[in-house]
């Protein structure tokens, strides 16, 4: 930290340091210490400013607005894009099919992405390319799995159906996207697929730097397969669950690719979720004020995350200095 | 240490007792669990493999054999028609250059603001440097679908709607922030005596940057550039807001409307997704060895 604090001053060519300035220090004086640092980040600040405070801006002015096109011409309107979201009955169902999709790849992500982690960490010969291959359907695109898993869920000709009746399971063969009751499951397995083995990448990392020692002292100690998972791998994946935990909720929230292309929110909206959602009604019904609206909505969401996400990892941090202290 | 002091005397023993000292007890114990550990990491296996390959499967099948009853996962004949199709085919060939073009674009620009942005916040310090890292931290984290209303008004307003340089600006978003935090951490171990040195020789700002500090950084800007160029290459929801038709429409939206007046040709649909994946395949297997790279070698190689 000294050491890159004492850096602008040297690369400034021998601009004197900040606490060495007079109080009212020349602007030549500060340009030579700041100003190439300001150059160099310019770029990035542009990007900033267009990229997040222009777009929250507009969106806040939109939210109150009657947004008329193609002239984009706005009339001021107060909460009335709010009140209508509100009182409409299509919000509480959209709301809990957010939280039911959002909790459904959340537990499937992290449970299967914790087993298959705890299985590759297992030292046993022979799974190590194994880990390989469980990790390819988190590297292909997601409109390509989202295809393949429209494909294989097909009613009539879908290779999961076709087996099922190959079998002798024609009951069980249901017309899994196209059916209200089933299609929210389909479309959380697809979802759940492609991203378990980001999961276990991030659980694994963690799990190698777990001291053996640990283990071996515990061992000795007559502790079972269990209480040594309780006691001692459970608690070192604390914080590293709580990150997989924010990210896959935001992931969850932020998701369009898979439903857009396996259901395009239906069957009778049964996975339309609050994204689409904006989606259709800014670009299917051109609704641009009530898009924005939704949008804050489902931006004060994400800053909620956003603001337990950093309590969560300060929490982490201290708990890991008490344990070293 | 102990670990290290231990294993000569380890393999000492096993050399003097006969392996038949172990006891079938803990034999059984041993392949037991491994016996356990296999049948899982299978069932993994198969899980993450078994539509991947149903998908391979039916892009090399022929027309007819894709709807065989029961279904067959190993095609004869194989043939490689949807493959001849797909390339034959203009609209993809096209939505294929477009992919391109933009990838290799926002990659482009992705690094140079990467570099400066990173060796910026990296050796300088400046009034506001923590509220704008801070500010990309949250870039990084912002839902793409809350920012699609007011980028079709920015994109309709600059002229940019459904052109290039319209999409590679919004695709740099989901980009940049993680570039720059990226090459920061890589910076951040770059010690700077090399750097001073350079100044002693009387290297300006941008010599320093050029002849010293993307030489070093090599691994790490590769890392980096495979990130964007995947990302770009993936991007739909973009793609699909900020695109209308043919002319500048990306692989992805193109797949996703894969349809025409027959409903959908499955094979073909599978040939070109396998197509679309294998940039995506061969960076992935690279850039893990890459990162690793990347981030342990940076220090010592100066």
């Amino acid at each position: 930290m000294s050491l890159s604090r004492a850096t602008p001053g040297r690369l400034g060519g021998g601009a004197p340091r900040e606490a060495d300035l007079p109080l009212r220090q020349s602007w030549r004086a500060r340009w030579r210490e700041w100003g190439p640092g300001y150059m160099l980040v310019a770029p990035a600040v542009v990007l900033i400013l267009l990229m997040m405070l222009y777009p929250v801006l507009q969106t806040l002015y939109f939210s109150v607005s009657r947004v008329q096109l193609p002239s984009f011409r706005t009339t001021f309107v107060g909460l009335d894009n709010f009140a209508r979201i509100l009182s409409s009955p299509d919000t509480l169902p959209l709301a809990q099919r957010t939280l039911v999709w959002v909790a459904g790849i959340v537990v499937f992500r992290i449970s299967l992405g914790l087993a298959a982690a705890l299985v590759f960490n297992a030292r046993v010969p022979g799974t190590v390319w194994l880990r390989a291959l469980v990790i390819l359907p988190w590297t292909i695109p997601s409109v390509v799995g989202a295809n393949l898993w429209r494909w294989i869920f097909q009613t009539d000709s879908g290779v999961l159906n076709q087996s099922l009746r190959a079998w002798g399971l024609e009951s069980w063969a249901l017309n899994w996207l196209g059916s209200p009751d089933t299609a929210m499951l389909a479309v959380i397995v697809a979802y759940g697929w492609a991203g378990f083995p980001f999961v276990m990448l991030l659980i694994l990392a963690r799990l190698q730097g777990v001291p053996q020692e640990l283990y071996e002292a515990a061992r000795i100690d007559g502790a079972n397969a269990w209480q040594l998972f309780r006691y001692i791998t459970l608690p070192s994946l604390k914080s590293v669950l709580v990150v997989a935990l924010i990210l896959e909720i935001v992931s969850g929230l932020n998701s369009f690719d898979t439903l857009v292309i396996m259901t395009g929110g239906g069957p009778a909206k049964a996975t339309q979720i609050w994204g689409l959602e904006i989606y259709k009604t800014g670009f299917g019904a051109f609704n641009l004020g009530v898009a924005s609206a939704l949008s804050v909505l489902m931006f004060i969401a994400v800053l909620v995350v956003f603001v337990f996400y950093g309590a969560a990892s300060r929490a982490a941090q201290r708990q890991r200095r008490e344990g070293l202290a | 240490m102990s670990l290290a002091a231990d294993a000569p005397a380890g393999r000492l023993r096993a050399a003097v007792d006969p392996p038949r000292r172990r006891t079938l007890r803990q034999l059984l114990r041993v392949w037991g669990h491994r016996l356990l550990i296999w049948t899982l990491a299978f069932a993994f296996v198969a899980f993450s493999l078994l539509p991947l390959a149903w998908g391979v499967s039916t892009a090399l099948k022929t027309k007819e054999a894709v709807y065989a009853f029961p279904p067959v996962w190993i095609p004869s004949p194989a043939t490689l028609e949807n493959f001849a199709a797909v390339f034959a085919n203009p609209a993809l060939f096209s939505s294929f250059l477009n992919t391109l073009v933009i990838a290799l674009a926002t990659t482009a620009i992705a690094l140079v603001v990467g570099v400066l942005g990173a060796y910026g916040f990296s050796r300088y310090r400046f009034p506001g440097r923590d509220t704008l890292l801070w500010s990309l931290l949250f870039t990084k984290l912002f839902p793409r679908v809350v920012v699609i209303v007011p980028f079709f008004v920015t994109l309709r307003w600059l002229d940019l709607m459904n052109t290039y340089p319209g999409l590679v600006l919004v695709y740099l978003m989901a980009i940049f922030p993680v570039a720059i935090w990226m090459l920061k951490g890589f910076f951040d171990n770059i010690p700077i005596e090399i750097e001073e040195a350079a100044i002693m020789d009387g290297c300006s700002l941008p010599q320093l940057l050029w002849l010293v500090v993307i030489p070093i950084s090599r691994p790490a800007l590769a890392a980096v550039a495979m990130y964007s160029f995947i990302i770009a290459w993936n991007e739909f929801l973009f793609a699909l807001v900020f695109t209308n038709g043919l002319s500048r429409r990306p692989l992805s939206v193109a797949l996703a409307f894969f349809i025409d007046e027959n409903g959908i040709r499955w094979g073909e649909l599978m040939a070109a997704s396998i197509v679309m994946s294998l940039p995506a395949l061969v960076v992935f297997s690279i850039a893990q060895k890459m990162l690793v790279r990347g981030l342990s070698e940076g220090a010592v190689k100066g």
